[in-house]
């Protein structure tokens, strides 16, 4: 029994501890089945924008010649330069009796005809304005473009000085709920991780309390380190499922050809990230602490009690405010985690405003973690009964 | 060695743990006994740290003893279960890590504790499949697997079968071979008579009797069973021993010195036939119903 046993220093023993948290959550199902169903509900939200709102349609218009040919080309290049969701085909009739044949039968959505000197188009039962829209402008360039031609002039010097550009000084409008969509999601998944990785710090913290595994550990190293080890296990976790969550929402967006909104909200983005590091781990102290109030697992729900109302105050209190009063509490720890990125998504923020706030979000988390420390040293071996909050503050009392 | 020296607790005005004085020396099987209630728990948890005292030291090797000393002990606390949900071999490797064990070593030396306890097979089974018994023993491993220099047990034997009891024992003896001190707690006096070499007794609070078994035994008056061919009853009459107890041919009595032995054997053969004399060494139940009822 006298092998030599390296005695390492208790400083860094916080890393076996995270370890061991992250090793057995991976391994847990509940938490890979609603990983998985989490990627599932994003992938989905996607799939029915993109199924709803995202994709062309294509017309196909039947034409007589090549004159018609090009004319619904052209229209096709307008709508598609005017970001309209229309693409325009033309498919070669035979015979204008061929032509109005295919559309009754609905082999084509619309023809399009010579009538004169002008143009026919002809439909089925409807009219489609925005098929008339660009099919009109097509129709009507070509004419200028020839009666140009005519009249010993080009198009470019008929329509010279006829340009009107259209610049915003101030942007908002319709990005703006582009911005508060994006504010939600934020909010959405920092307020699911908050209370789905916060009730697991919980209760693995009661689960050793209540095994007294935690007498065994508490007798090996410091407590600290067990708080520390616990609450880096589970930000790390809790981080990287919403890393995940964010690649394939951002995969989706790319997918839907929806980039230049994921510009919009990459500032927003990169500000949630510190954002919910530092918010998270002010949290996770104080879940570890309700774990630690209780002495069984049972008790874990009334203890925790303060905590979701905390966090659902958090969420609704970033997503609902406007104004003045998200303003205040974009620079409330923990509630800026929600609120500043939405004001910054928003693009009101000034330049400064997201730094300070980070800062006093720190400075706050490191408060929060301290006096968490103290309560949950204190409640942690206190196996005979539930505490409450008041008692497990009244550090040191006895 | 580990010394313990008016170690006191007070939760609020109750008094759990009282003045309480007793040495587990090196390489030797302390018995703590007492009933519920009575302060063992609180003392070891005293021991090991988890709990402050309010008043009084713990001392290793003759001096305070620091966080580094218990982290180099093993423990094993009175409620049981460990992590029900991690395979065995996982969570005695990681306890042992926290010791500062590093993982290659941690991991033999779990293969090695549970193929010794017949539980190779079930290495990487989650601990809440496996029975009471055995978690009981994986318990134990997690006390031992550091290889520590002093053992603090709560209630080790409950729970286990007579044969898990005898491996238990068997380990113990190994550890205390090497010098190793031990100090478990348990409700089975008979256990602790046969295993112990110190016997430390609480009794609410208050340490009550302690020191070797043996001395402890005959520390009280000693007592002689006498057996004759007709009626004992004359013991009554001898002023110089005290007649305990007479029922029939046979009585109990109390000899004020040893030499009054011979002096009792000569007087009752002048009177007749001597079927028995004998003495009577208390066990340690008779010492603790004797110590506990005052």
């Amino acid at each position: 029994m006298s092998a030599e046993t390296t005695y390492a220093s208790t400083h860094s023993v916080w890393r076996l501890v995270a370890a061991r948290e992250v090793a057995v959550k991976l391994r847990d199902r509940n938490f890979l089945v609603s990983t998985a169903l989490m990627l599932v509900l994003v992938v989905a939200a996607i799939g029915i924008q993109f199924a709803f709102a995202g994709h062309t349609k294509t017309q196909h218009i039947a034409v007589q010649g090549s004159a018609g040919s090009s004319i619904v080309v052209s229209a096709s290049g307008m709508a598609k330069s005017a970001d309209a969701k229309l693409a325009l085909k033309p498919v070669r009739a035979s015979s204008a009796k061929d032509l109005e044949r295919r559309v009754t039968s609905g082999a084509v959505d619309a023809g399009l005809l010579r009538a004169g000197d002008g143009w026919r188009l002809v439909g089925k039962s409807s009219r489609n304005t925005e098929l008339a829209t660009y099919l009109g402008q097509a129709v009507q360039q070509d004419a200028v473009r020839r009666n140009a031609a005519a009249a010993g002039t080009t198009l470019a010097d008929l329509q010279h000085g006829a340009e009107l550009t259209y610049d915003l000084l101030r942007p908002s409008g319709e990005d703006e709920g582009a911005a508060r969509a994006g504010g939600i999601v934020f909010g959405m998944l920092f307020y699911l991780a908050a209370l789905l990785f916060g009730m697991a710090i919980a209760n693995s913290v009661v689960e050793e309390k209540q095994n007294r595994i935690v007498e065994i550990i508490a007798s090996a190293i410091p407590l600290r380190q067990l708080l520390i080890g616990k609450i880096v296990g589970n930000t790390v976790l809790a981080l990287g499922q919403v890393v995940l969550l964010s690649l394939v929402g951002v995969a989706g967006l790319l997918v839907t050809d929806n980039a230049d909104l994921l510009g919009q909200l990459a500032p927003g983005i990169g500000w949630f990230v510190p954002f919910f590091l530092v918010g998270f781990l002010a949290l996770a102290a104080l879940w570890a602490v309700v774990g630690a109030l209780a002495t069984r697992s049972e008790d874990v729900q009334s203890t925790s009690a303060p905590m979701t109302a905390l966090v659902a105050i958090v969420f609704f209190g970033g997503i609902l405010s406007s104004g003045v009063l998200q303003a205040v509490l974009s620079f409330v720890p923990i509630f800026s985690t929600i609120a500043m990125p939405a004001r910054i998504l928003s693009g009101d923020t000034a330049w400064w405003e997201p730094g300070v706030s980070l800062l006093i979000a720190l400075a706050g988390a490191y408060g929060i973690l301290r006096v968490a420390e103290r309560m949950y040293r204190r409640a942690l071996l206190q196996t005979s009964h539930k505490m409450s909050i008041r008692q497990a503050l009244r550090a040191e009392a006895e | 060695m580990l010394q313990v020296a008016d170690l006191t607790r007070r939760f609020g005005e109750a008094v759990a743990v009282d003045a309480v004085s007793f040495e587990v020396p090196d390489g030797q099987l302390v018995g703590f006994v007492g009933g519920n209630g009575a302060g063992k728990t609180t003392t070891m948890r005293m021991i090991m740290g988890v709990l402050a005292p309010s008043a009084g030291h713990v001392r290793w090797d003759e001096r305070e003893i620091t966080d580094q000393d218990r982290r180099e002990f093993g423990y094993m606390p009175e409620e049981r279960g460990l992590y029900p949900k991690q395979p065995v071999i996982d969570q005695l490797v990681y306890l042992a890590q926290l010791h500062g064990v590093s993982r290659s070593d941690a991991r033999s030396r779990a293969s090695e504790l549970l193929t010794r306890f017949d539980l190779g097979d079930r290495a990487k089974d989650k601990l809440e499949t496996l029975s009471l018994g055995n978690q009981q023993r994986v318990q134990v491993m997690a006390a031992v697997i550091t290889r520590p220099k002093m053992l603090v047990l709560d209630e080790p034997f409950s729970g286990l079968d007579p044969t898990a009891v005898d491996d238990m024992v068997a380990l113990l003896r190994e550890f205390t071979a090497t010098g190793v001190p031990v100090l478990f707690s348990s409700h089975q006096l008979d256990l602790v008579e046969r295993l112990c070499d110190r016997i430390v007794i609480l009794s609410r609070g208050r340490l009550v009797a302690g020191g070797a078994a043996e001395e402890l035994r005959r520390s009280g008056p000693v007592r002689h069973r006498l057996v004759t061919g007709t009626d004992a009853g004359w013991v009554r009459d001898l002023d110089w021993l005290r007649t305990v107890d007479v029922a029939g041919n046979t009585a109990i009595v109390q000899l004020a010195a040893p030499s009054d032995t011979d002096r009792l054997l000569a007087e009752a053969m002048r009177r007749g036939t001597v079927r028995e004399l004998a003495e009577l060494v208390p066990s340690v139940a008779d010492i603790y119903r004797e110590v506990t009822a005052q």
